[in-house]
């Protein structure tokens, strides 16, 4: 029996510990946002969080996130409650067929919470694990790059306020 | 978007609904017993296939083609809402079910590809929602008690003298009222989401993780599948061990199939590690010998020794020849691809009481409906399929031998399946772009004018495979011997009486000259091969560009110059070219950096693309590509943007990457480390330049791909002096 806190709420699986936790996440708790792609940690539509760190989830068995928080994309934001990302993802018609978007979107928030204002360089070099097939990497890029902008004016703002 | 309903669908007639079904616009139901696969909610009003609407004004589309990502949900919504007078953010968009009304009016069946969705409904859609909307405002005129004369709509509403009624309000006047045939339809400059930019009806479900993909369907009971099949193409199972696999956990079954051998499990993972432990020996077939240097070989040999087949022949090419004052001839290479969209193939199909249901994301859900029939013996008219969002398809998912595998399973199994291909199933076992080499020798005059063009190909052909995929798929009554039969004919028609015209188009047609001949060689070697983005375009389009750089470069001209020269006859092309050469001629460079260009015609429109270049070693980095673009009406500009870019990304991932190779009949790559597909830190700016020319929507989803190979390696060749003839682009 293996114990992770998934978006939250702790669950435990009796799913065999080397069992990826990108299948526990999907089959067992029926989360179908994170996408199966490659098997082999190489396309990043698997990409979750573990304890705020962007991860393969196709090849990280359930053994390593024993006790460690897990977040989906269902838990980063829902249709009524956006992440910031998210709704400019809408905005800028980000998505073509969408499938690799889960893991964009999970790879794209983890950078902009270690790295609140990255360069160009930064954004390609965090996000060049994460392959999108229809090629919306001018709009994933130009998306990542504004909503760092206006986390850094609202800070800001707030900052001023204070 | 709301998904699929999951529970058991029902079919209800449209006869039935609300005492009296209407049937407008193009619809064909009326001449057809056949009921329409829509569930009926809340007293729905159903005037015709495409169309359901509430008393609550709730307004549900049925989207007849399928949505891989090219926006054809946003774009077909926008035809129908535009004449309805609804905005497509506020109707529900559901993925129609199957019936004849639901055909592509291009093809005649219920399939989505070759660019076709916008152009094939441009007008019928507009009919319906025009239609549609002329007996909402008959219906308001008799509740109402004024003049249809007096009423206007808006956003889903009726008008009349400033005061709004929504259209639910009337739909049960409506329905026992005759609906008009022929509602006059609005101008272009009545137009007021045609041209818009709005965003995509689906963006909000594909950032939320909640828009539904086959993969994603999860019935009660369900077992999951996976299939060890032969790294051959064709060769059957000779023997397997199933007890090392029937003895891991969660394992149900070991199976039999067509294509291989079926582990069932509950979890996917218990089955894909219980297959994984398998050991199948296969059959030897003849590709089983064969090797890429073979296949090059072959290629060579037919193109230097054999005629083969004409596929055009105009005018004198030996005349036009003797005529040139410059003469260029070269052969070009373009290797086996597989399409590899990120979602692997899968399908759930369950089997219960005689009836049966199959989930899958295709390209022609009738298809799925034709082979579950057939591989399970139910009939048709008891097989629901039900479409999804398609995970990338780009040709792919108009072959389902995975449907077929999960019919097998679900039947041999008695339970219900979902089965799932990896990405090594993807690569190795799928359907292929045709491997095709290419010989154009071409004259020019000193004025620039082309005098001959003579081009020749060799290769397989698309269409005998997909005739073996489809009819079975189309017509599950039809006997295996019958389909062999004509699959047989097809392919000998092809190899030795005419030309399979996938096979050569866009060799060729561009360039005026009254002198031209295409030949065919056809030399097959059992790859199993299909569709694949922009088709014979795309690999045509890097020979066809390349020699017309090289003609340009012998006869003293700028290559875009002379493809002006060249396209007196093709003005929409011509006039492409022309703006695109304005926008190259502003464009500076930096250091190191170089300019590339390239055009080509294809479903029906016209693009040019300039690639902005460097080579440093062997390394070649495409920086930006602007790309022009007359698709006629950009019934959303912004999605005819998004596929413009698209199209460059998945076309520069096979001008500088894609490359199958067959080591004794398997191929070698397996996944994305010697697949490779474009990544961020790879991919170009790309500026799209759309003009408005006005006229009918033509094709989108293809035309930006074929240009990009070309426009590259004229650029490298700037860079370098290096013509490269083969794909992919390698520094030598």
């Amino acid at each position: 029996m293996i114990e992770f806190i998934l978006n939250g709420k702790t669950v435990s699986t009796d799913d065999d510990p080397s069992t990826p936790l990108l299948w526990v996440v999907r089959d067992t708790f029926k989360l179908k946002g994170s996408k199966f792609g490659c098997g082999a940690g190489l396309c990043g539509a698997c990409t979750m969080h573990i304890d705020d760190e962007a991860m393969r989830t196709c090849i990280l068995p359930i053994s390593a996130v024993a006790g460690r928080q897990v977040t989906t994309i269902e838990g980063l934001g829902t249709l009524d409650d956006m992440h910031p990302l998210q709704t400019a993802w809408v905005d800028a018609s980000v998505p073509q067929c969408g499938y690799c978007q889960s893991g964009q979107i999970m790879a794209a928030a983890s950078l902009l919470k270690h790295n609140p204002n990255p360069t160009e360089a930064d954004v390609d070099a965090a996000m060049s694990g994460n392959i999108c097939r229809c090629g919306c990497y001018v709009r994933i890029k130009g998306t990542i790059l504004s909503v760092a902008q206006q986390n850094l004016a609202y800070n800001a703002a707030q900052e001023q306020k204070a | 978007m709301s998904a699929i309903n999951m529970s058991r669908r029902q079919f209800l007639k449209t006869t039935g609904i609300l005492g009296g079904g209407l049937v407008i616009g193009f619809s064909m139901t009326g001449c057809s017993s056949s009921e329409l696969p829509i569930t009926l909610v809340q007293q729905g009003f159903v005037p015709n296939a495409f169309l359901q609407i509430t008393p609550d004004n709730g307004i549900r589309f049925y989207c007849p083609r399928d949505e891989m990502g090219q926006g054809v949900t946003t774009g077909l919504s926008t035809l129908i809402g535009e004449e309805l007078d609804v905005h497509p953010k506020d109707m529900e968009i559901l993925f129609a079910g199957v019936h004849s009304d639901y055909n592509n009016p291009d093809f005649g069946v219920q399939g989505t590809g070759g660019s076709s969705s916008l152009k094939a409904h441009y007008l019928q859609l507009r009919q319906v929602g025009a239609n549609t909307r002329g007996l909402l405002v008959a219906a308001a005129a008799q509740d109402l008690g004024v003049a249809a004369s007096a009423i206007s709509t808006r956003d889903g509403h009726i008008v009349v003298a400033g005061k709004q009624y929504p259209y639910g309000q009337f739909v049960q006047t409506a329905a026992s009222l005759e609906a008009p045939t022929e509602a006059p339809l609005k101008s272009n400059a009545e137009f007021r989401y045609i041209g818009q930019a709005f965003a995509r009806v689906d963006a909000a479900a594909k950032s939320t993780g909640t828009a539904e993909f086959g993969i994603d369907i999860d019935i009660p009971n369900m077992h999951h599948a996976v299939v060890r099949r032969s790294p051959v193409a064709g060769a059957k199972l000779k023997s397997v061990d199933k007890s090392v696999a029937l003895n891991m956990p969660g394992v149900t079954d070991v199976i039999e199939i067509s294509s291989g051998v079926a582990v069932v499990a509950e979890k996917y993972w218990q089955a894909k590690t219980a297959a994984a432990k398998l050991s199948p020996v296969w059959d030897e077939v003849a590709l089983s010998k064969v090797n890429s240097s073979d296949v090059r070989a072959d290629y060579n040999q037919a193109m230097q020794q054999d005629e083969g087949v004409v596929d055009t022949d105009e005018g004198d090419v030996k005349a036009g020849l003797a005529a040139a004052d410059h003469i260029v001839e070269a052969e070009y290479w373009a290797p086996f691809l597989a399409h590899a969209p990120l979602e692997p193939m899968n399908a759930v199909v369950r089997i219960e009481n005689g009836e049966a249901d199959v989930w899958s994301g295709t390209q022609g859900i009738v298809a799925a409906q034709g082979l579950v029939s057939r591989f399970s013996g139910i009939p048709v008219e008891k097989v629901r399929a039900h479409n999804t969002y398609l995970g990338g398809a780009f040709g792919r998912r108009g072959t389902l031998t995975h449907v077929i595998e999960a019919t097998e399973v679900a039947v041999a199994s008695n339970k219900p399946i979902h089965l799932l291909w990896s990405r090594e199933d993807d690569i190795q076992n799928g359907v292929y772009r045709p491997a095709s080499l290419m010989k154009i020798k071409a004259g020019a005059k000193n004025d620039g004018s082309i005098t001959a063009w003579q081009a020749k190909r060799v290769g397989g052909n698309i269409t005998p495979k997909t005739l073996q995929n489809m009819m079975p798929a189309l017509f599950p009554g039809l006997n295996d011997g019958t389909i062999d039969f004509m699959v047989g004919l097809s392919r000998d028609v092809f190899a030795g009486w005419m030309v399979d015209h996938a096979s050569v188009e866009g060799l060729y047609e561009d360039y005026d000259t009254d002198n031209k001949t295409v030949n065919h060689v056809t030399v097959e070697h059992d790859i199993p091969l299909t569709f694949w983005r922009s088709v014979g375009h795309s690999y045509t389009s890097f020979a066809k560009e390349g020699i017309t750089d090289e003609l340009a470069e012998k006869a003293g001209m700028d290559p875009v110059a002379f493809r002006l020269k060249n396209t007196q006859g093709n003005p929409r092309l011509n006039n492409v070219i022309r703006v695109a050469q304005q926008h190259m001629l502003a464009m500076q460079p930096a250091e190191g950096r170089f300019l590339g260009f390239a055009a080509h015609n294809s479903f029906a429109t016209d693009v040019a693309e300039i690639a902005e270049v460097s080579v440093i070693g062997k390394t070649i980095r495409v920086h930006k590509v602007t790309c022009i673009v007359d698709c006629g009406i950009a019934v959303n500009p912004d999605i005819v943007r998004a596929q413009m870019e698209g199209a460059v990304m998945f076309g520069l991932t096979a001008a500088l990457y894609g490359n199958l190779e067959l080591v004794q009949g398997a191929f070698k790559q397996s996944n994305f480390h010697d697949y490779p597909i474009l990544k961020m830190s790879e991919a170009p700016l790309v500026e799209v330049v759309i003009i408005d020319s006005g006229t009918a929507p033509t094709g989108v989803g293809e035309p930006g791909l074929p240009p990009i190979a070309p426009a590259v390696a004229s650029a490298v060749y700037q860079a370098t002096g290096q013509r490269l003839r083969s794909l992919p682009l390698k520094i030598a």
